[in-house]
Formats: C-alpha cells, sequence, structure tokens
C-alpha cells in the first residue's frame, strides 16, 4: 500500500516537470513580445534560428552523454578543432587545399575519433568522465592552437560559407542542417538499440548489465558520437564566422549544458533527451535575444546561464534517492 | 595488499618524478639548476600552488570547485576597481568575494543536492558574467598610485621572492588546517568514507561547505597576487588556470576520488607542473603544445592515483 | 536420484568465499525436471549467494554446476538466460525510467530490430502477450515507475517468462522472495502461473513465508551457515519442524553469557510513545532502561530496520513523540542523535561503521574530536593516548594505532566502532546486527563487550540476524511485523522465550 502512494506521487511531480520547460519558453516568448513587439518579426526568428544552430548540434551531442548520468566537458576543444581543420582543409586563405565537403567529412570524423579516445580512456581504465574529457578538452584545444598558431585562416570554400549565406525558405542551410541533425539524434535515441540502452545505462547501469546490456560498448559509442557532433558543430561555427580560429569554442561548454538541463534532461541520466534539448536551447537563445532587445548587456548572459543550471537541476533533481552526492 | 602499493606509489612517485625532471631539465640546460633560476621557479609557481591549494581542500572531500579560475578573474577585477578607494582593504574585498562564492557554491552543492562539477561549474559561469559586466569587459591596468599598494606581492624580500614567501606561509596555514584540526580530520573522514563520517555524527555538509569556503577564498587570493604580477585585472586573467591547477593535486598524488593527500604533494605537484613548463620552454616547445601535454598528463596522473574501489560504477 | 529423470540442474560441492566470509561451502543439490524445490534458511544462511551463483551473476570459487548432465560456466546474468535459466530478484531490477514492454524484452530487443531499427509495433504486441500470462493488465507502454511494487514484481516474473520463447528444452526458474511484496491474491495468481508452467520449467523458490514453501514445493532445502543442512519432501513437513532445523544448533545459554546479564535499572533512557514513520512503521511504543538490551525481532519488511534507523538519526519519524534522556527529540541527522548520547553499530560495517582508509585511532575519535582540542588545534599525544587506551581495554588486535582499519579482521574492526562510541560517551548504543559477518570467535567477544557495556549502565538497541542472538542477550523483546508491534516478551536469564514463541508473531 506504501508503494502505492509512493508511485502516485512521484507521478505528479514527473508530469510537471515534463512540462515545465515548455512552458518557460512559451511564457519567455509572450514577456519578450509583450516589451518589444520585434520579437515577433519573421527576420527575428530567422536570427533566432540561427543563433540556435550551433548550440543545438552540441546540445544533442551532450544530450547522449548525459542521458547515460556522464558528462562530457570537451566540447569546447573539439568545437574549436573542427573549425580550424575546416579552414585548412576546405578552400582556404592559408594553404592550397581544397577538399570541398570531403573536408567536411574528415572534420566530423576527426571529432568521431576525438570522442571515441574519451570514451575508451573512460571505459577501459575506469575514470569518471568529467576528468577524462576535461583532459582532452586542452589536448584538442592544445591541437588547434598548434595548428594555427595563434592566428586565423580565411574559409573560401563556397559549400561551408554557404551553410550561413544561402537561405532556403528563409532560414540558412546550416539551421536546416542542424534540425537534420536532431531528427538523426531522435531517431537514434528513441529507435535504435544503442539509443535504448543510454536510457538503460542512466536508469541504472548495474541492473542493466544484469540485463545483459554491453554497457562498456554503448559508452564509447555515446562519447564517439557526440565527438562526431562537436566536430559539426565547428564546422558550422568556422562557416558562422567565416574563418577558423582556436577560440571560437568559448562558451559553448556552458550554453550545452545549459540548454540541456534547462530542457528537462535530469543529470542523473535516464530521463530527457533531444526534444527536450530543443526546447532547452530555444529557452537559452530566446532569452539572449530577449535581452539583446532589450538592451541587457550580452556579457551578463554567461551569469545569467550559471543561474539557470542551478535552478534547473535543483529542479530535477530526485533528492530522495541520493544521499552522497560528490 | 594492491590498496598499500599504490598508496606507496602515490606517495613517493611524485618526488621522484619532480627530482628526476628537476635533473633533466638541469643537464640539458645547466643555468636551470642556479639559485636565482630555481627562486624563480619558485615564484613562478607560487600562484599555481595557492589556487591548487586550495582546490585540494575540496578534492580531499571527493568533490571538485572548476569555478576558481573565474574566481581568480573575478578578484583581480575586483582589485583593480577598488583598490584606489578601500587601499589595502580592497585586498580583503576580493578575499571574502571568494569565500563568499565559494560558500554559495557549497550550498548548492551540499542544500541542493547538485553535484559539485556541475554547481561549480554553473557559479564559475556567474562569476565570469560578473567579472566582463562589471569590468566592462577590459583589461584594467594599475596606475601608479595604485602600484604602491601591490608591493608586497612581488620583489624580493631578504633576497627571496615575496611570492614564495606567501606561499610558504599559506603552505603552513593550509598543512595546520589539515593536520591539526577537526575540520581537517573530518574532510579526509568524507572522502575516505562519507557514509561512515555521516553515521558518526560528522556534520558532512558544513564541513563540504567550509571546503568550498577555503577553495574560493584560496582562489581569489591567487587572483590577488596574479593582478599584484601583471599590475593588472582583467575578467580573462586568470584564464587556462583551471585545469594546471587540478593537474598540480592530482599529479602531486591526490586522488580524485577524496580521502588521500596532503598539502605538502600539492606543493610537489605544483613544482612538478611549474618544472614541466621551464623546461619545455627552455626546449623549445610550442606554448599550445604544453596545453596538450598537460590534458594527458591530467588523465594519466588520474588513472594512477584514482582508487576504483570507491565508485562501484564510473560515470 | 532413485533413477529419477536425469535432473535439469545440479550443484556439486559448490563454494564462494568474500572477503572474510565464507558465504558458501559444499553445496550439493539438484533441481529435477517439472519440480519447485524450496530453499529455506535465517538471513545470511547464503540462500541468496547461491541463487545469484545460478543466475551468473556471481562465479563459484569451488565445485561445479551441471545442466542437463553437462557441466557448465555462467559468465553473467546474460549466459545464464541463454542456458535457458531465469530469475526473479528480491530487489526489483526492473529500470523505472523505461516502459514495461521494454524491461520485459531489455537486451533481447534484436528479435525485434531490422536494419537498425526496433519495431515497437512487434516488441509492444509480444510484451503484451508476456504481461497476460501473469495476468497483468496494463498497458505495456506504461512507463516502470508508474507501477506500485506488486505489479513490479509480476512485470519481473513476465519478464522471467520470456525464456519460454527465447530459451529451448527445460527451464530453470529462480524466485528469490517474489511474495514478499504480494497481496494474497496476487499470490494466487503467481503459484497458479508457477504450478501451470511445471511442463516446461522447474522452479527454486526461496521465501521466508514458510507456510507458502511447504504450499508451492516439492522438496524442500534448508540452508544454515552456507551449507545446506538438511532436504526433505513438502509433503508431511511443517512449519515448526522446518524452523527447528534453519536454526540448527540447540541452546547453550552461555554462549550468550546468560550469567552475566544483570536487571537493567529502573531508569528510562529513551522513550518511544506511538512512533510512527509512513509507510514504514505505526504506532511504535517501548521504553529503554540503562542497562538493559531490548531486542527487536521481525522478518525484512517488518519496519524495525526502520525504527533502528529512526533512533540512529537517519530516518526522522512523523508521528509520536521519541523522548532521550527525558527530552523529545525528532533527529534528521545521525549528528543530532549523536550529540543526545546515542552510538551507532551500523549493519554496513565497511562502509557506514568504519571510514576504512582512516587509521584506528582516526576512526575511534572521529565522533569526539572536540575533546581533543587545545587552542583550537588537534593534540596528536591525547589522540593517541586515548586510542591506545581503548585498544588496551577492547583486546583490539591491530599492528598499531596507525594502521588502517581496512586490513583488520571483521572482530577487529567491530570493536575499533565499539571504542568510537565509548569514546564519544555514547550512553545509548544501537547495535544492527552486530555480529554479522563474524566468526564465532569474534561473536562471543562481542557478546562479551555487550555484557560488560550494560553492566556499566549504557542501554542498547540490538537488531540481529538471528532469533538466537537476539534472545540469548536481549532482557526484553518486541516483535514486529508489517510494521507494527505484533508481540513483546521478557528474557530474563533461565527464563528465555523460545523461538517458536516469537516466530507466530513474525509471519
Amino acid at each position: 500500500m506504501r508503494a502505492r502512494a509512493g508511485a502516485a506521487a512521484s507521478l505528479g511531480r514527473l508530469r510537471v516537470i515534463d512540462w515545465a520547460p515548455l512552458l518557460v519558453l512559451v511564457l519567455l516568448c509572450g514577456i519578450i513580445a509583450a516589451i518589444n513587439p520585434r520579437f515577433l518579426l519573421f527576420g527575428n526568428f530567422v536570427r533566432i534560428a540561427q543563433a540556435a544552430m550551433i548550440p543545438l548540434v552540441l546540445a544533442i551531442g551532450e544530450t547522449f552523454i548525459i542521458l547515460m548520468g556522464s558528462i562530457d566537458l570537451s566540447i569546447e576543444g573539439v568545437v574549436a578543432l573542427g573549425a580550424v581543420l575546416t579552414s585548412l582543409l576546405v578552400k582556404n586563405g592559408a594553404n592550397a587545399h581544397d577538399l570541398g565537403v570531403a573536408g567536411v567529412g574528415l572534420v566530423v570524423l576527426t571529432g568521431g575519433l576525438v570522442g571515441l579516445v574519451n570514451g575508451v580512456v573512460h571505459v577501459r581504465l575506469r575514470i569518471p568522465s568529467f576528468m577524462v574529457t576535461l583532459g582532452t578538452w586542452f589536448i584538442a584545444a592544445g591541437i588547434a592552437n598548434a595548428a594555427l598558431g595563434g592566428i586565423a585562416v580565411r574559409i573560401n570554400d563556397p559549400i561551408v560559407r554557404g551553410l550561413v549565406l544561402q537561405r532556403v525558405l528563409g532560414f540558412p542551410w546550416g539551421v536546416w542542417l542542424a534540425l537534420g541533425t536532431l531528427a538523426l539524434g531522435w531517431f537514434i535515441q528513441d529507435h535504435t538499440r544503442p539509443g535504448r540502452y543510454l536510457y538503460a545505462l542512466g536508469g541504472g547501469e548495474e541492473l542493466a548489465a544484469l540485463s545483459g546490456i554491453p554497457a562498456a560498448r554503448v559508452r564509447i559509442l555515446a562519447f564517439t558520437l557526440a565527438g562526431a557532433f562537436y566536430a559539426l558543430g565547428g564546422v558550422l561555427s568556422g562557416a558562422q564566422l567565416g574563418l577558423g580560429n582556436a577560440q571560437v569554442g568559448q562558451g559553448r561548454l556552458f550554453t550545452a549544458i545549459t540548454a540541456v538541463v534547462v530542457g528537462g534532461t535530469a543529470l542523473s541520466g535516464g530521463e530527457g533527451g533531444v526534444l527536450q534539448t530543443l526546447v532547452g536551447v530555444l529557452i537559452v537563445t530566446v532569452l539572449a535575444n530577449g535581452m539583446v532587445l532589450m538592451g541587457v548587456s550580452p556579457s551578463i548572459q554567461t551569469a545569467v546561464q550559471g543561474l539557470m543550471i542551478i535552478v534547473a537541476v535543483s529542479l530535477s533533481i530526485d533528492r530522495k534517492r541520493l544521499r552522497i552526492v560528490k | 595488499m594492491p590498496a598499500q602499493r599504490i598508496e606507496r606509489l602515490r606517495r613517493f612517485l611524485p618526488v621522484a618524478t619532480l627530482a628526476v625532471l628537476v635533473l633533466i631539465v638541469g643537464a640539458l640546460q645547466p643555468e636551470f639548476l642556479n639559485p636565482d633560476t630555481l627562486l624563480d621557479l619558485a615564484s613562478d609557481t607560487a600562484v599555481l600552488f595557492v589556487l591548487a591549494s586550495g582546490v585540494s581542500f575540496v578534492i580531499l572531500t571527493g568533490g571538485i570547485d572548476l569555478s576558481i579560475q573565474a574566481m581568480a578573474s573575478l578578484a583581480s577585477v575586483i582589485v583593480a576597481l577598488t583598490v584606489d578607494r578601500l587601499g589595502y582593504a580592497s585586498f580583503v574585498a576580493a578575499v571574502a568575494a571568494g569565500a563568499l562564492s565559494g560558500w554559495l557554491g557549497g550550498l548548492a552543492h551540499v542544500r541542493l543536492k547538485i553535484p559539485s562539477f556541475v554547481a561549480t561549474l554553473a557559479v564559475g559561469g556567474v562569476l565570469a558574467g560578473t567579472a566582463l559586466v562589471v569590468s566592462h569587459q577590459h583589461s584594467i591596468t594599475l596606475g601608479a598610485t595604485q602600484r604602491a599598494y601591490i608591493g608586497w606581492i612581488t620583489g624580493p624580500w631578504l633576497g627571496i621572492p615575496r611570492e614564495v614567501i606567501i606561499g610558504a606561509l599559506l603552505l603552513f596555514f593550509a598543512d595546520t588546517v589539515q593536520r591539526r584540526t577537526p575540520f581537517g580530520r573530518y574532510i579526509a573522514a568524507i572522502g575516505a568514507g562519507e557514509a561512515a563520517a555521516y553515521a558518526s555524527g560528522v556534520k558532512v555538509g558544513r564541513q563540504k561547505v567550509v571546503a568550498f569556503v577555503i577553495s574560493g577564498a584560496f582562489a581569489a587570493f591567487a587572483g590577488v597576487m596574479l593582478a599584484g604580477r601583471l599590475a593588472s585585472g582583467s575578467p580573462t586573467l586568470a584564464n587556462e588556470q583551471l585545469l594546471p591547477a587540478i593537474a598540480a593535486v592530482v599529479v602531486g598524488g591526490t586522488a580524485i576520488t577524496g580521502g588521500v593527500g596532503s598539502i605538502w604533494r600539492t606543493l610537489v605537484g605544483a613544482l612538478i607542473i611549474s618544472v614541466v613548463r621551464t623546461g619545455m620552454t627552455f626546449i623549445g616547445v610550442d606554448i599550445f603544445a604544453q596545453e596538450i601535454l598537460f590534458g594527458a598528463v591530467l588523465v594519466f596522473a588520474v588513472a594512477v592515483t584514482i582508487d576504483r574501489s570507491k565508485i562501484p560504477v564510473v560515470k | 536420484m532413485n533413477g529419477a529423470a536425469l535432473p535439469v540442474l545440479a550443484l556439486r560441492h559448490v563454494g564462494k568465499r568474500f572477503p572474510g566470509v565464507q558465504a558458501l561451502r559444499d553445496v550439493t543439490m539438484e533441481l529435477r525436471p517439472g519440480e519447485v524445490v524450496g530453499l529455506v534458511g535465517e538471513n545470511g544462511a547464503g540462500k541468496s549467494t547461491l541463487m545469484r551463483i545460478l543466475a551468473g551473476v556471481y562465479q563459484p570459487d569451488d565445485g561445479e554446476i551441471l545442466l542437463s548432465g553437462r557441466p557448465i560456466r555462467l559468465a553473467g546474468a546474460a549466459d545464464a538466460m541463454r542456458h535457458g535459466i531465469g530469475m526473479v530478484f528480491q530487489e526489483q531490477s526492473l529500470l523505472l525510467n523505461l516502459s514495461v514492454g521494454e524491461n520485459i524484452y531489455l537486451g533481447n530487443e534484436a528479435a525485434f530490430t531490422r536494419y537498425g531499427r526496433i519495431e515497437w509495433h512487434a516488441l509492444y504486441a509480444a510484451a503484451a502477450r508476456q504481461l497476460a500470462k501473469v495476468e497483468v493488465g496494463v498497458d505495456a507502454r506504461t512507463r516502470t515507475a508508474d507501477l506500485d511494487f506488486a505489479t513490479r514484481q509480476m512485470v519481473e516474473l513476465a519478464k522471467a517468462l520470456t525464456l519460454e520463447e527465447a530459451a529451448s528444452g527445460h527451464l530453470v526458474i529462480l524466485l528469490d522472495e517474489p511474495t514478499s511484496v504480494l497481496e494474497q491474491t496476487e499470490i494466487n495468481i503467481l503459484f497458479a502461473r508457477v504450478r501451470a508452467l511445471k511442463s516446461r520449467a522447474a522452479f527454486i523458490f526461496v521465501s521466508h513465508r514458510l507456510d507458502e514453501v511447504l504450499a508451492l514445493s516439492d522438496r524442500v532445502y534448508v540452508m544454515k551457515d552456507g551449507a545446506v543442512v538438511a532436504e526433505l519432501p513438502a509433503a508431511g513437513a511443517d512449519v515448526r519442524h522446518l524452523h527447528s532445523l534453519m536454526v540448527g544448533r540447540d541452546l547453550r545459554a552461555e554462549y550468550y553469557r546468560e550469567s552475566l546479564q544483570r536487571p537493567p535499572r529502573t531508569d528510562v533512557v529513551l522513550a518511544a510513545e506511538s512512533l510512527g514513520r509512513a509507510g514504514a512503521y505505526r504506532d511504535v511504543s517501548f521504553a529503554l532502561h540503562a542497562g538493559e538490551v531490548l531486542g527487536i525481532a521481525g522478518v525484512i519488511g517488518s519496519g524495525r530496520e526502520e525504527v533502528t534507523r529512526t533512533i540512529a538519526g537517519f530516518l526522522p519519524h512523523d508521528a509520536g513523540r521519541l523522548t532521550v534522556f527525558g527530552q523529545e527529540r525528532r533527529f534528521s541527522s545521525p549528528a543530532e542523535a549523536v550529540d543526545c548520547g546515542i552510538g551507532y553499530l551500523p549493519r554496513e560495517r565497511r562502509t557506514e561503521g568504519l571510514v576504512l582508509f582512516l587509521s584506528v585511532a582516526a576512526n575511534i575519535t572521529l565522533a569526539s574530536l572536540g575533546r581533543l582540542r587545545r587552542h583550537f588545534l588537534l593534540d596528536p599525544a591525547a589522540e593517541a593516548r586515548v586510542a591506545r587506551d581503548w585498544v588496551a581495554r577492547l583486546g583490539v588486535r591491530t599492528p598499531g594505532i596507525d594502521a588502517i582499519c581496512l586490513n583488520l579482521s571483521g572482530g577487529n574492526q567491530q570493536k575499533v566502532v565499539l571504542a568510537k562510541w565509548l569514546n564519544a560517551r555514547a550512553k545509548i548504543l544501537i547495535l544492527d546486527h552486530p555480529t554479522r559477518g563474524l566468526d564465532v570467535g569474534a561473536k562471543e567477544e562481542v557478546y562479551e563487550l555487550i555484557r560488560s557495556v550494560t553492566g556499566e549502565g549504557i542501554a542498547v538497541l540490538l537488531t540481529s540476524d538471528t532469533m538466537e542472538e537476539t534472545i540469548g542477550l536481549s532482557h526484553r523483546i518486541i516483535v514486529m511485523r508489517d510494521g507494527v508491534v505484533t508481540h513483546r516478551a521478557d528474557a530474563p536469564p533461565g527464563g528465555k522465550p523460545t523461538q517458536l514463541d516469537l516466530i507466530e508473531h513474525m509471519v
């Protein structure tokens, strides 16, 4: 009888939590539109979409990791590496390479390789993911820096530049690419075995192992995929700036993690997903957009995001289940 | 007894590594072993050591503080903005701000039960944003009159760099706190076995918060020292300091799982990082390539020192 | 044996050691086709370890397992399932964040996957068929967290029954305490299902409800101290007989130092009045006197663990009054209980009792560091003096006070925990399974210590793995069942109640 009462209570709690992020997004849009109606102009929607595309691609990768209850801090390093490699492999202002789309493919593969290293070291050496990825963050950023020696390289490839400059139905190609990534992420998460195993590992890794789930392989795969996504984010960053330099990653980790947790994916794992992350990314970008419209200094954004992380995480953590938190 | 073997390894490997590194760099570049060069090295290490000492209190409990570099930068900005009006009190204000931020981060971690790496990542964001806003995103150089106040941080005193003296005083303070106070014992117990410490009546939450306060205050102090050395404050002054600081703690033999470690190990770790840096610059390794090496060293050191029996499921 | 069909599953001289404990020794048993074998024993007798070996979770250190006469090695739970061995776990093994259907086929989605895509319709249709087998009327797409415990238990059974389609040949299904959260109607469904499946599967049934074991099983194995001590047909056996086999050894009064049991004093140090905690226990009242050992008896789920943890400060009560030394208290953390003079010797000695990686001295002084402070600093000389003193008084066998506790034997670790509380001048000790995992000699030392501290006026609240120990040590005993006190008994030296007197109030 006691069990039943408990189950019902958690049911009610979860339902509210499930819808809260969407509600926040709608409220946020309403408030900003009321203060400044220019928010509702189509041009502003395009601006928001363009601002959201890179965080979305990155946050989808991070969502996979957080679903398992782990964390990946290497985003900024891999983004920098991705942007720098893009600028060196496609038609550019520093060397004679002109690999075009194949170059982009190589960049994504490289990101996957960094993710693979993350996963293998994390799983085989049994080191917590935040430590491994803290290390690879700096390794990847160091490689990006060393490759360029602190300078910036122009990107002249029409396809890469076209991701930002050419529009379809009013939105740049990059936005459609980000949405395609979202669809891919959703398919992996909801319709493939590895995707479902992310939830199983997040829900209880020891129990999942009892059912014969290959936990190590799933973890390595997830980190690899995430790395590839970050590198794609790096390509987009390079496209947006029109150049590759080692600083393009700055601030990306923070925004991605904020978006994931604000969207409702629990840090403890097993709850949430990429659609929630889309909502989270929109909350973060709409808020930033709104602050610009209302004339608030953009440099306060990091501070606001920090507070959002604390609020979102503390709302989603099931404190009864945990006594020891490190 | 593998546990004891690992413990021996943790204890002696870092010191041996330091000795070997000093000899290697000395062999390649004999003037490295001059007392003056070594003193320079020590004073260059001081900021890193102070930063690492603070975070080592948190790591001892088994947590982590990722907000230290943002705190150090903010502290440099506070000093640069207020030293005109407040004089020496601006240093106190900066360190107090560090303690306050540590307290808030600690509360977020303990009360809201947010894992420490996320709570402090978030607090770090708040601090970085604050530093950007109050500095208007500019680096602030100290004027001549303001520089009079920072004399206590740099330059020699009786032939010894003041940074080294400050570092030694903080070393003495931290060592006393860790070995001779109930608080020091409690954080070791929390790191080594939180459940047992809790069941023994240790007020686990309160002790953890104090560890974060110390970490924040030390980070701010490191920022003050940086401001003094560079005669400026900037919202990005201490960027790129987080990884070396954590690496220093871990390379010194303190496990990130908590429980084992001491301030002396952090000292050895900070010196290792410093010697490697100096050595690489001597040999002509690019500064960016050094970052790659530090990342790899961090992962390697964690792999050697970590106590896997404490984490049944590695997340 | 007896020329009957080849056993579907047989164990030959199986042994299993954990650090400091021989969990199983020389276990030989067999399971014939279509048979339900009951497995009974007190807590810690080794039943769960044995089941986990059969389910592939643990690997045995000695002996062999034969499946249909062939020796096999079960590398993991998935491997066991491939061999047709499924388990319904005592602790729930379902992932609450997944749907019921996903849980049923977790790890076996391959059958429903085409070109890498899971065909959810097929999976949920198959899951619905499994649920129909156990007559659970929930939608397979329901989130598992939304089910109550009893339904989850039936889903566990449905999950184990997927073996019917997945594995060929005769199946083995292990039921580890499957009825503890079920109501009678659900138990009936479970039993009917088990009986109906006997043509396909053999069962091993573990339960502390002996009447159920006798009702469902064909044969019963009795375990004690990690070994099988009896095997008997269920027909003709009765609960009393089974129970006497489980307890085994005849009582020796002196084993528990009964001659040292002094009458308690009259002053009440701790009193519970109608104490309650939602979902755990209710209306619990008792008084604990100085110098008294009060035993709480009850099976898992009776609420006695929670009562103990409430008084130790882990689980605050939400009804009634708790009075400690005349003051009403409600503890929200162990620190508050410690401040009131309560010391807790936990069941999980290695995680909650001791900080294993700290020294003996640091563990002994951990709960009373404030007293060792002089001018804000700890006095190392005073600490060493205190630690050496306790090591000598309790006879802790350690290389030195600086040795880390990890390397001490279980009995000596327990003495260090006790020294910690005596040094903290605790007046009330909560002993939660104080002799778990200790060998006989170490147990006797602990008994002696309990007599000696109560002789000095310390009050003890005791819960224990065995009834025998509870009765032997206690002055008075309260019995709990389903969260309420069902019986109270005095246990003076020479006038101890028998286990059978108490057991009828426990189950």
